[in-house]
């Protein structure tokens, strides 16, 4: 690399090394610490933090975010996927606000939306007073503080997430693969499945990972729509910090969550690689 | 490539020094700056707009969300604050770690105002660090239109007919200190077989529970969504303003009182600015004031014939001021606090 060009990324290397990197060492210091008495960090290098970790009852709340995470992942795939091919088959002009569409919720705090949610599904929401005046139901339904709620939130905060990246591979999709598909005497549900997933298939990758990670660590779903009822993760690392004045195992609850997440993205981005090879001697096989 | 360099480097110290002149122009002058840190919506900005031009200053209002976030900036660098807000338990946690200055009460003779109990409360016992801001009882919030037998004791809220209609303060303190007082027991228990006596009773309540909720409890009970519940005094107070169906009773077994106060961190620079304003706030007028747009219970001994007559009247403020000498404070319980937030998240696993 030349010098200007070193120059160049000098202010994101600092940017990131300064606010990224050492943020980061400290946490990790910090899950080898202990706390005192009244909660204050000492450094005395110790595993305990990380031997708590692997009691029962904290590794049943990791396992019990994993299934939540997944459960949300596998929704907004079914549901996203859909929805990024209807916005790509759209007219060109019609395309941009269809993702803007997906886009504008993110002009308003998620917090703020989160409450959005609890006004329209409480017992005296919109959603129950429509049903109760349109005489589907005759008592209010219990919609919010139960999982249920819980999964609505994670899906509905995440799913634009999913989409984007598959609209974008949707789009990118070699339109002539398809025409030749046909010419070949495929059927439209043939072709779907042997050239639009496959190919599409880097975008749902995507958008997995996005989603999963970002439903690891969520913890304001579970508090507004959950009615804080349930303990996920990142509700575990949050009462470590704000009452517990734990900050070690905290610490090292945050580092175990970012490890597991590292792994599970190595494997499924591994698993996707073989998949793909797979298809390829397949492809060649019929050739 | 340096022309765009140099012009970035421009940009970043003339951005650097505009904010440095910023807040230069807070100090000019003989203009003295009271740097206040404190919870959100916590005064009458009437009230500090009067003290403002009355000490010819700037006060500037930084807010937090929880004790342990003022805690962590406060052990990070306190002189940045002159006048802090710590609940009850934290001022007991501060003043063990030496964050605290003593307070000089010959400066500041309105806070002997202060109703004679709330003057040596168990956290502070002289009352030398902290004196109380606000302050209230944790009760049972309850609408006797769905509840139709009033309850008087914390086992009330067992009642199954409330299944699902029942609300419990976010806060491992405040629950697994309820169900320790249901017991007969001090809600700063550090014995183990009352806690799990106390925590054995919370797992028969947790599945009858429509939320944990701290924050936005009162409009659960506007809205008739929760029917029974923990709440505070003044949001109480609140509530029924709203929802006038709502009650509020202090259980037999008895109830925690909890306080946020004012005081001095160790190497605030503006003391003497940070002790006219403690001073100044429990002036009988201003404290009147004040009181009523929080909404919350007055401290203040001499303020009555100020008040409203309505704020005076007010059933759930006045059932605190009755309760004020026999409620037991929350105290800091050192390590026996991991154990409380084991029970915690047992707790809300369902194990």
């Amino acid at each position: 690399m030349n010098k200007n060009g070193k120059l160049l990324i000098a202010p994101s290397l600092a940017w990131l090394s300064i606010f990224f990197v050492i943020p980061m060492l400290i946490v990790v210091a910090v899950s080898f610490a202990s706390r005192t008495t009244y909660g204050q960090v000492v450094f005395n290098w110790t595993l305990d933090n990380y031997i708590r970790f692997v009691e029962p009852l904290y590794i049943s709340i990791f396992i019990q975010t994993l299934v939540v995470a997944l459960i949300t992942t596998v929704i907004t795939i079914l549901m996203g996927y859909p929805l990024a091919y209807m916005i790509a088959q759209l007219p060109k002009k019609w395309q941009q606000p269809g993702l803007i569409l997906c886009m504008i919720p993110f002009w308003i705090n998620f917090l703020i939306r989160s409450y959005a949610w609890v006004i329209i599904l409480r017992t005296q929401g919109v959603l129950n007073t429509l049903l109760l005046k349109a005489g589907i139901i005759d008592m209010p339904i219990q919609m919010l503080y139960n999982e249920g709620a819980v999964m609505l939130g994670m899906v509905y905060a995440l799913l634009p997430f999913m989409i984007l990246p598959i609209y974008v591979s949707i789009e990118q999709l070699d339109r002539r693969l398809l025409e030749a598909a046909s010419d070949l005497g495929a059927g439209p549900f043939t072709a779907f499945r042997k050239i639009t997933l496959p190919l599409t298939m880097p975008g749902v990758a995507a958008g997995t990972i996005l989603v999963f990670i970002s439903s690891l660590g969520m913890f304001v779903v579970p508090d507004v729509m959950g009615g804080a009822k349930s303990a996920l993760v990142g509700n575990l690392i949050q009462n470590q910090f704000l009452s517990a004045r734990d900050w070690p195992f905290g610490a090292s609850l945050s580092i175990v969550l970012a490890v597991l997440s590292l792994v599970l993205i190595i494997l499924y981005y591994k698993a996707i690689q073989a998949q793909k090879g797979g298809e390829r001697d397949a492809a060649k096989d019929v050739a | 490539m340096k022309k765009i360099i140099a012009l970035l480097l421009c940009a970043m110290t003339f951005f650097l020094f505009g904010c440095g002149s910023d807040s230069k122009t807070a100090d000019k002058g003989d203009e003295q700056v009271l740097n206040l840190f404190s919870w959100a919506d916590n005064f009458s900005p009437e009230v500090l707009a009067d003290f403002e031009k009355k000490y010819h200053c700037k006060i500037n209002y930084d807010v937090f969300a929880n004790n342990e976030e003022l805690l962590a900036k406060i052990q990070a660098g306190g002189s940045r604050y002159d006048v802090i807000q710590p609940s009850d338990y934290m001022v007991a946690t501060m003043k063990k770690l030496d964050l605290l200055e003593p307070l000089d009460k010959s400066k500041m003779p309105n806070t002997a105002n202060l109703i004679k109990s709330l003057q040596t409360p168990a956290y502070d016992p002289d009352g030398k660090y902290s004196v109380v801001y606000t302050w209230g009882v944790t009760g049972i919030v309850y609408n006797p239109k769905h509840v139709k037998k009033a309850p008087t004791s914390w086992a009330d809220l067992w009642n199954p007919e409330d299944k699902g209609r029942i609300s419990l303060l976010n806060d491992n303190r405040e629950v697994i200190g309820m169900a320790l007082k249901k017991n007969g027991y001090s809600v700063n228990s550090k014995d183990k077989a009352q806690l799990e006596t106390a925590v054995k009773d919370l797992r028969l309540l947790a599945p009858n529970v429509l939320a944990f909720d701290t924050d936005t409890i009162k409009q659960k009970f506007i809205a008739n969504e929760a029917w029974i519940g923990q709440m505070w005094s003044g949001d109480a107070s609140f509530t029924h303003k709203d929802n006038p169906d709502i009650a509020f009773v202090i259980p037999k077994e008895g109830a925690v009182i909890w306080a946020d106060t004012f005081a001095i961190p160790k190497g605030a620079k503006h003391k003497e600015l940070a002790e006219k304003f403690i001073n100044y706030m429990y002036d009988p007028k201003v404290s009147a004031k004040n009181y009523e747009y929080i909404g919350y219970n007055d401290p203040n001994e001499k303020s009555e014939s100020y008040h409203s007559d309505a704020y005076n009247k007010d059933p759930m403020l006045k059932a605190a001021r009755d309760y004020i000498t026999k409620g037991e404070w929350i105290e800091d319980i050192g390590d026996t606090l991991t154990q409380y937030d084991r029970y915690w998240t047992e707790l809300k696993t369902g194990k």
